[in-house]
């Protein structure tokens, strides 16, 4: 190389040294920060919350980063590092084994106050192995709703049943009991309560019991002939082994009953249905009914707030803005679902549709625990086993006795392999 | 013009694109130094270094052709290539995600438990005249107030604090509260520093204005590399593959684990553990039969309708664009709208037969579904390949045939087909190795179900390779990149395979000698 084209490299070196530090962001910039993750959802809420108000924490400022839906959040935790991850993450409470084995979420103690503001359960679902992670932000549960433009108030699963049968063909009825929301295993968790069955089985203590029978096989079985199907063996079409399309038919009022989450309540009353008609499923006799997972999303501390140099600064946000009262309902007034602090409960501004599905998770609701759900043997989770089971007896036409026992045998196992987790 | 591209403008053009690329990866090269990225921080300065010996000197023309395509071929083909070859010796599942010593670090962290009645204190942090650390504790119930540092807990008398409307001490003598700024420069000291309580307990604080009483349960020798349970003498040590385990009970291991080598394990384990083996010879020979049933039935569909328009038909134009449609529509919207169109209760196909077949429910119906979407999706493509391929055979040959007696269906075989084949082979083999990973049509239109879950099954009855890969990758449950990663090394050997094989076959490559 000649010394001409030599001087000349070193200028064009010297450039784009020059171009590259300029261009390189301070590392100072982002100082005394929390970053708060969360879904396309809460986001935008929680951004329009702290846009009224930000000085939750004292020389805090909080950043929410908002993800294009929950998936994407998930996955995005899971691959995150101490140098992309958040302080904060926003997510559901079945994170919080996951997040724990994975070394991503940090133990948190609430203040006394802050504990009081929530009933054992909803700290029990962001607990792992004694351990706390996060703060309780809502109730993320389904509840039934029916149409009463088609049907009454029913008091027995036989009564919806009856109800689709007599008038399916009158009022061109699709199906009589679907889930619109939450899937065939979240959403569906109720039906087989209601039909007798369970994914465990909580003492009075509030712990799950590591002998009860969660399907009781016979039980369900009869309950399964007696409801589901018709005297062939085969489903009656009252509810279909399926969520796809039952939104759009309960709206269209093809189907009277439908399974919707708390988190979609709005479509169902903007398209004119009346939010006083949530109720938990009901069970096959008078006064009982079928539980629904009613556990708590969560405001979770993650390692990377001490990484970042705020974990003293996270800790505050948790405890003065996601556990407070006021911040509770600020961000409720705008995410619009049931809240899990007790004081914010009892807020003016919560509105119908938000205590309707919280006294109906508080009528029928089950913690749901992950250790125990996402199924630690053989990796055949709740999840997984759920909707098999019911296209099992309602489309494949196998013997319900049979597959309820089966079921039962996977439920076991679970629990047997979660409970030394909790 | 000319003047405007003399040599001058080129070549001051040329250093400026130089320049501002070289000043990218410098910056690139800096954040990922930054982040502790060296790999690709390595990688980057190879790079910036190859750029500049090939377009400041005259060292190697062609490399100023190739270089850039190079550079991307190993960034986004052998780098991800390499990353999961290596990724594929490891013990990385869920609760083997981390380093060791972050690992560590995480399990003395969670070794630190709150006392049984979960005390807490409200707190002001502040320093003491020596400006060490210092907070002031108020236990407003039980009327207990005390200053705490690392290493000194002084008790104070309630009488003489000044004290807010909840109770709570605001000021003690000797003691100076630190600004919310303040707190926040020292946030990490006060996060690290453990305040003196009793014998058996400190303190800690969990925000700026609250601290909990804690105690240290799981207690770490660095020398012996053991972790010991205070409370129950259980001891962990490592156990060679990610995980502290109890030494008397292998089974209990400390959470979490780290990513362990393991080598060859999880290869090992695709042959040897048959909850892993059984699902996977099932999938694998589905994955083959789709892969070739959609790619005959692409083939044969499009060929069909190639044929069709290759003759004189009234409005040839319009029915060679509407056939076209469904290969320009997205797929995902085609897959989405087709997998409504399925739907046993609401869906349009049973509607319009009257039939109530469960698509999605049944393994064979699902199957079927499966190709007939793909069908929908890529028949269009071979029509487009067919029709060029037909066209450019020479009617000559077909009326020479038909001269001397051959039938039409003796043409087809004898003349059309083979040279046709000529022409699409590669392409059938390129299609085979797409469909062989065409995760999208999978994923959603069945998610790989339905699944016999009930019956033991764990994979779906449509998951191909790649979509039960990607399940155990990135599944619900327990996520297991290193077993994915060996799956995926050994459907990369599988497709290089057979793609190797087609193109020798069909000579593809002949003309490039």
């Amino acid at each position: 190389m000649n010394k001409k084209k030599l001087s000349f490299v070193g200028v064009v070196a010297s450039a784009a040294l020059v171009v590259s530090a300029l261009l390189v962001p301070s590392a100072n910039a982002a100082n005394k920060t929390v970053i708060v993750w969360a879904d396309n959802t809460r986001g935008p809420n929680l951004q329009t919350v702290l846009a009224a108000k930000s000085d939750w924490v004292p020389g805090i400022t909080i950043k929410i980063v908002t993800f294009s839906g929950f998936d994407a959040l998930k996955t995005a935790f899971d691959n995150a590092t101490a140098l992309t991850g958040p302080d904060i993450v926003v997510g559901a409470n079945d994170w919080v084994p996951t997040g724990a084995k994975q070394g991503k979420l940090a133990p948190v103690t609430l203040s006394s106050s802050v504990r009081a503001s929530f009933t054992s359960n909803n700290l029990g679902d962001l607990t792992y192995k004694g351990v706390l992670y996060g703060v309780p932000l809502d109730y993320n549960n389904v509840g039934m709703i029916y149409n009463s433009k088609l049907t009454g108030k029913p008091l027995t699963l036989g009564q919806m049943v009856n109800f689709y049968l007599a008038n399916k063909t009158a009022d061109k009825l699709t199906a009589g009991l679907c889930v619109a929301g939450g899937g065939m295993s979240f959403g569906g968790v109720s039906v087989l309560s209601a039909l007798g069955g369970a994914p465990y089985v909580m003492t009075p203590n509030g712990s799950v019991s590591a002998t009860a029978d969660p399907v009781p096989a016979a039980t369900v079985a009869a309950n399964i002939n007696k409801f589901l199907l018709d005297k062939k063996g085969k489903s009656n079409g009252f509810f279909p082994a399926t969520d796809t399309g039952c939104k759009t038919a309960f709206l269209a009022g093809t189907v009277p009953y439908a399974i919707i989450g708390n988190w979609e309540w709005t479509d169902y009353a903007k398209a004119g249905f009346d939010m006083s008609t949530l109720m938990p499923v009901p069970g096959v006799n008078h006064g009982q009914y079928g539980s629904a997972f009613a556990s708590v999303s969560g405001a979770m501390l993650t390692v990377f707030a001490a990484a970042h140099g705020v974990d003293q600064g996270a800790k505050s946000v948790l405890n003065n803005f996601f556990g407070s009262a006021a911040g509770a309902v600020a961000y409720q007034n705008v995410e619009l679902r049931p809240p899990a602090n007790k004081k914010a409960q009892k807020d003016a501004s919560v509105t119908a549709a938000q205590k309707g599905f919280g006294k109906s998770g508080a009528m029928a609701g089950i913690p749901q625990i992950g250790a125990i759900l996402n199924g630690a043997t053989g990796g055949k989770s709740f999840w997984d086993l759920l909707p098999a089971f019911w296209t099992d007896v309602l489309v494949n036409g196998k013997d319900p006795l049979t597959s309820a026992q089966k079921l039962d045998t996977f439920f076991q196992a679970n629990i047997a392999a979660g409970i030394p987790q909790l | 013009m000319e003047k405007l591209f003399n040599r001058k403008v080129t070549v001051t053009l040329k250093y400026l694109v130089v320049a501002f690329v070289s000043s990218l990866m410098l910056m690139l090269i800096m954040s990922s130094f930054a982040k502790r990225e060296y790999a690709i921080s390595g990688f980057l300065t190879i790079g910036l270094i190859a750029i500049a010996l090939t377009y400041l000197t005259n060292y190697s023309i062609p490399m100023k052709f190739f270089l850039p395509g190079m550079l991307f071929l190993f960034a986004f083909v052998v780098g991800p290539i390499l990353y999961t070859v290596a990724m594929s010796g490891f013990q990385y599942s869920t609760g083997n995600y981390i380093s060791k010593p972050d690992a560590i670090s995480r399990i003395i962290a969670t070794g630190i438990r709150p006392d049984a009645n979960q005390t807490t204190f409200d707190i002001i942090v502040g320093e003491d005249s020596a400006k060490n650390l210092e907070i002031l504790a108020s236990d407003p119930t039980n009327k207990v107030y005390f200053l705490s540092t690392a290493t000194t807990k002084t008790d104070l008398d309630p009488t003489v604090l000044a004290v807010d409307e909840n109770g709570d001490a605001t000021k003690a003598p000797g003691f100076h509260p630190l600004t919310p700024d303040q707190q926040n420069a020292v946030d990490q000291k006060i996060a690290d520093t453990r305040f003196a309580y009793s014998s058996a307990y400190f303190i800690t604080i969990e925000g700026s204005n609250v601290a909990s009483l804690k105690s240290q349960t799981l207690m770490y020798n660095s020398s012996t590399d053991t972790f010991t349970n205070v409370q129950t003498g259980a001891i962990y040590k490592d156990n060679g593959v990610g995980d502290y385990a109890n030494v008397a009970n292998k089974v209990e291991l400390l959470q979490p684990g780290w990513r362990a080598p393991i080598w060859f394990s999880n290869y090992t384990k695709l042959f040897t553990d048959p909850q892993i083996r059984k699902p996977l010879v099932k999938v694998f020979i589905w994955t083959m039969v789709f892969a070739s049933l959609t790619v005959l039935t692409q083939f044969a569909l499009g060929l069909l309708v190639a044929m069709i328009m290759n003759r004189k038909l009234f409005g040839r134009r319009i029915y060679r664009s509407i056939f076209i449609l469904p290969y320009a529509m997205p797929s995902i919207m085609s897959i989405l709208i087709w997998g409504g169109m399925f739907d046993t209760e609401f869906g349009a196909i049973n509607h319009l037969f009257g039939t109530h077949v469960h698509w999605f429910q049944n393994a064979m119906y699902a199957r079927a579904a499966v190709i007939i979407v793909n069908l929908w999706l890529g028949f269009p493509y071979f029509y487009l390949i067919c029709s060029g391929a037909l066209q450019a055979i020479p009617a000559e040959l077909s009326e020479a045939a038909a001269i001397d007696g051959a039938t039409n269906r003796q043409i087809f075989r004898k003349i059309t087909m083979p040279l046709l084949l000529q022409v699409v082979s590669p392409l059938l083999v390129a299609s085979f190795a797409f469909n062989f990973n065409n995760f999208n049509i999978i994923y959603l239109l069945t998610g790989g179900g339905p699944s016999n879950t009930l019956g033991g099954d764990v994979a779906g009855s449509t998951d191909i390779l790649i979509s039960y890969t990607y399940k155990i990758a990135f599944g619900a449950g327990t996520q297991n990149l290193g077993l994915a990663s060996a799956i995926s090394v050994v459907i990369f050997v599988i497709i290089a395979s057979i793609s190797l094989y087609g193109i020798r076959r069909s000579k593809v490559l002949e003309s490039f000698k």
